[in-house]
C-alpha cells in the first residue's frame, strides 16, 4: 500500500512539493536552533566545564580588561587540589556578540599540547613551539576563513603564521587560534609583558571545586589585583550571559518551527483526505478494515512530514558541517556542530509530527459512513 | 438453506423534519448461483437494501444471514473481513481509484486475501481475462472509456472469488451499446462462473438479464415474474 500513498501524493504534485518544502525549511530552522542549544549545552556542562577553574580580574568581563600577573601562577600552585596552572593571554577581534569572532589564546605551547584535548589534522607541534609568530588555528576558524598551514593570517595589529590545524573533541575549541604566550603579550598594541588575561587551573583528581577556587581568590586578594575564579563551565555561561538569554528566547523559534510544520502537513492531509472521502469509502467497501483506511492516512502524513523533514535536516547538518559556525562574545565561543543527537531528533521529531499531524483527519476516515461517503459525487 | 437470507429487516432515515421508512418488515431469499435483480424507481429503498446485504449500512430492526453468518451482528471490522472475502461490489460510477492501474485497482481486494504473490497475480490476470481487459492492464482509468472502466470494476468485484456480487445500477452511467456488453458479461459470469449475483435497476430492460425479478413498492416486495421474464 505504500505504493498507492506514494502515487495518492505524487497525484497532486504542486500541494506536496510546496508542503515538503515548507517541512524542510521549518526543520532546517528547528536544527539550526538546536544546533546553537546544543553548543551551548557542551559549553556548560563540557568534559573539562567543572574539573578546570579560570581565575579573572575581579569585576571583568571583556577578556581586554583583565590584566593579571602572569607569576600569579606560582601562587595558585601552592593552594591544594590545584594540579596545574596555565596562564592565558586572551584577544578577540570583538567583544561583542558576533558570528564571525576570533579569539586568539596565546599559552606555553607544551602546556597546550598536554592538556588540551587537541589533534593536529596539518603541521607539527615542534614549528608551533619553535616559531615566535606561530599560530595552530582550529578546524571551524580555519573552514570559515580559509586558512590552511603555510597562510599568514592577520587581523587588526596581529599578524601570524599557521604552522598547525587542530581538531579537538571540544567543539567551542575548533574556534580558536593558539599562539606562544610570549608573541601575544608582546603584540603590538598590547602591552602585556608579564601579564596575561586569566589562568586557567586544572584541579587535582579529588579536590573539591568550589573549596578550591575561594581559596585562590583568598590568597591573591592580598595581592595588587583581586581575582575571580569559577569553574569553566560556570565562566563560560557567566560570559555569555546576554547570549544566553537570546538562545533561550531561540527555543521558541524552535518550537514555532514544530508548530508550523504540523499546521502544514495537518492542512495538507486534511484537504487530501476531504479530496478522497469517497476513495476511502470504497476501500472499506472491498474490505478494507476502518484501522486500514486510518494507516493509510497517517503514512501520507508521515510521509510528507518525513521527507520534508529530513530534506531540512540533513540541509541544516550540511551546512554545519561546511559553514564552520560559531557565535561567540568577550572571548568565549559556542560551536554549531552536526552531531549525530541533532540529526536523530530533527527526524525522531519529523516522524512524530508526521504522526501527529495525521491524526485528525485518520480518525475522520476510519469512523466515516460508507454509505455517505459514496453518495458523493 | 438460501445463501442470503433476510428476516423482518426494516431501515429507516431522518430527512429533516420528515422520517422516510424505505424498507418496513422485509423478507427475502436469494439461493445460492441465482442473479435476482431488483427493481423499481428512485427513493424506494432498493439501493437501501443493497447496502444492508452488503454490509456498509445497518438495518434498525431485523436480521441478515449470508452463508449462515448473521452480519448484522459483526463489528465494522469483522463487517469489512467478512465483505473482503464474501462480497464483491460493483458501483454505478465504476469508482476505481484514479492514481492506480487496471490491474492495481482489481488486485486490491487481493491483498487482504491471504494469497502468495503468484496466487494474487494469477487471480488479477484471470479477472481481467474474464472481462476481456487482459491489454488494458497497464491502464490508468482516465485512459479507458466507460465501459471499460466498468469491466474494470467488474473484475475488482469478482477476484477474491465472493459468494455473492452485488451491483448498484451497473449500467446506469453507460450508452446503450455498452450497457449491452456489460449485461453480457454479469450474466456470463453469473452463468459460468455461477456467482451469486444481486443486482438493482430502473431499467427493466436491464432487469431482463436476471433469472428472477423483484419490485419494491412501499417498503415490500412484489414478485415480477409476469411482467419479466426470466432468462
Amino acid at each position: 500500500m505504500l505504493m498507492y500513498v506514494m502515487k495518492t501524493l505524487w497525484r497532486h504534485s504542486t500541494r506536496t512539493t510546496l508542503t515538503v518544502l515548507g517541512s524542510a525549511v521549518a526543520m532546517f530552522v528547528f536544527c539550526m536552533v538546536g544546533a546553537v542549544q546544543e553548543g551551548l549545552d557542551r559549553l556548560a556542562s563540557g568534559l573539562d566545564a567543572d574539573r578546570n577553574l579560570i581565575v579573572f580580574q575581579e569585576n571583568r568581563f571583556c577578556p581586554t580588561t583583565s590584566r593579571l600577573p602572569e607569576d600569579y601562577d606560582r601562587i595558585i600552585r601552592e593552594v591544594p587540589g590545584v594540579s596545574d596552572v596555565m596562564p592565558i593571554q586572551v584577544w578577540t577581534n570583538n567583544c561583542r556578540a558576533s558570528l564571525d569572532i576570533v579569539v586568539f589564546q596565546g599559552a606555553n605551547p607544551e602546556q597546550i599540547r598536554t592538556s588540551r584535548p587537541l589533534r593536529l589534522v596539518t603541521g607539527d607541534w615542534d614549528r608551533f613551539a619553535s616559531q615566535p609568530d606561530a599560530a595552530i588555528v582550529g578546524t571551524n576558524i580555519a573552514k570559515r576563513r580559509r586558512l590552511a598551514v603555510g597562510d599568514q593570517f592577520s587581523i587588526g595589529e596581529l599578524s601570524v603564521r599557521v604552522v598547525g590545524v587542530f581538531e579537538s573533541r571540544v567543539p567551542s575549541e575548533e574556534n580558536l587560534i593558539y599562539t606562544n604566550l610570549a608573541f601575544l603579550q608582546l603584540a603590538r598594541g598590547q602591552d602585556g609583558a608579564g601579564l596575561v588575561t586569566q589562568h586557567e587551573v586544572a584541579l587535582a583528581p579529588q579536590a573539591d571545586a568550589d573549596r578550591v577556587a575561594t581559596e585562590i581568590d583568598a590568597r591573591l586578594r592580598a595581592q595588587s589585583i583581586a581575582t575571580k575564579t569559577r569553574r569553566k563551565g560556570a565562566f563560560q555561561a557567566s560570559t555569555l550571559s546576554d547570549l544566553v538569554d537570546l538562545i533561550g528566547f531561540a527555543h521558541w523559534l524552535g518550537y514555532a518551527c514544530v508548530g508550523l510544520v504540523l499546521s502544514l502537513v495537518a492542512t495538507t492531509t486534511l484537504m487530501s483526505v476531504q479530496d478522497r472521502f469517497k476513495e476511502y469509502a470504497v476501500l472499506q467497501t472491498i474490505g478494507f478494515r476502518p484501522l486500514r483506511t486510518m494507516r493509510l492516512v497517517l503514512l501520507e502524513s508521515l510521509l510528507l512530514c518525513l521527507v520534508g523533514g529530513s530534506t531540512g535536516t540533513f540541509s541544516a547538518l550540511t551546512m554545519l558541517a561546511l559553514g564552520g559556525f560559531a557565535i561567540g562574545a568577550e572571548g568565549a565561543t559556542i560551536a554549531f556542530e552536526p552531531t549525530v543527537n541533532l540529526g536523530a531528533t530533527g527526524l525522531l521529531v519529523s516522524a512524530l509530527l508526521g504522526l501527529l499531524a495525521g491524526i485528525a483527519p485518520a480518525l475522520g476516515v476510519s469512523r466515516l459512513s460508507i454509505v455517505s461517503a459514496l453518495r458523493q459525487p | 438453506m438460501a445463501l442470503v437470507e433476510l428476516h423482518g429487516v426494516s431501515k429507516s432515515f431522518r430527512k429533516g423534519e420528515e422520517i422516510i421508512r424505505p424498507l418496513e418488515n422485509v423478507d427475502l431469499q436469494i439461493e445460492a448461483g441465482e442473479f435476482l435483480c431488483l427493481m423499481g424507481p428512485s427513493g424506494t429503498g432498493k439501493s437501501t437494501l443493497l447496502n444492508l446485504v452488503s454490509g456498509i449500512d445497518r438495518p434498525d430492526s431485523g436480521k441478515i444471514l449470508v452463508d449462515g453468518i448473521e452480519i448484522t451482528r459483526l463489528s465494522r471490522s469483522q463487517l469489512a473481513d467478512w465483505r473482503a472475502s464474501n462480497l464483491g461490489y460493483i458501483f454505478q460510477t465504476h469508482n476505481l481509484i484514479p492514481v492506480l492501474t487496471a490491474y492495481e485497482n482489481v488486485e486490491l481486494p487481493t491483498l487482504l486475501l491471504k494469497l502468495t504473490s503468484a496466487e494474487r497475480r494469477q487471480r488479477v490476470e484471470l479477472a481481467l481475462e474474464a472481462v476481456g481487459l487482459s491489454d488494458r492492464a497497464r491502464h490508468y482509468p482516465r485512459q479507458l472509456s466507460g465501459g471499460q472502466e466498468q469491466r474494470v470494476g467488474i473484475a475488482r468485484a469478482i477476484v477474491a472469488h465472493p459468494k455473492v456480487v452485488v451491483a448498484d445500477e451497473p449500467t446506469g452511467s453507460l450508452d446503450a451499446t455498452t450497457s449491452e456488453q456489460v449485461q453480457d458479461l454479469l450474466q456470463r459470469l453469473n452463468r459460468e462462473l455461477n456467482i451469486t449475483m444481486l443486482m438493482v435497476t430502473h431499467d427493466s430492460d436491464v432487469a431482463r438479464i436476471a433469472a428472477r425479478q423483484l419490485r419494491l413498492d412501499r417498503g415490500t416486495f412484489v414478485e415480477s415474474h409476469g411482467e419479466v421474464p426470466r432468462c
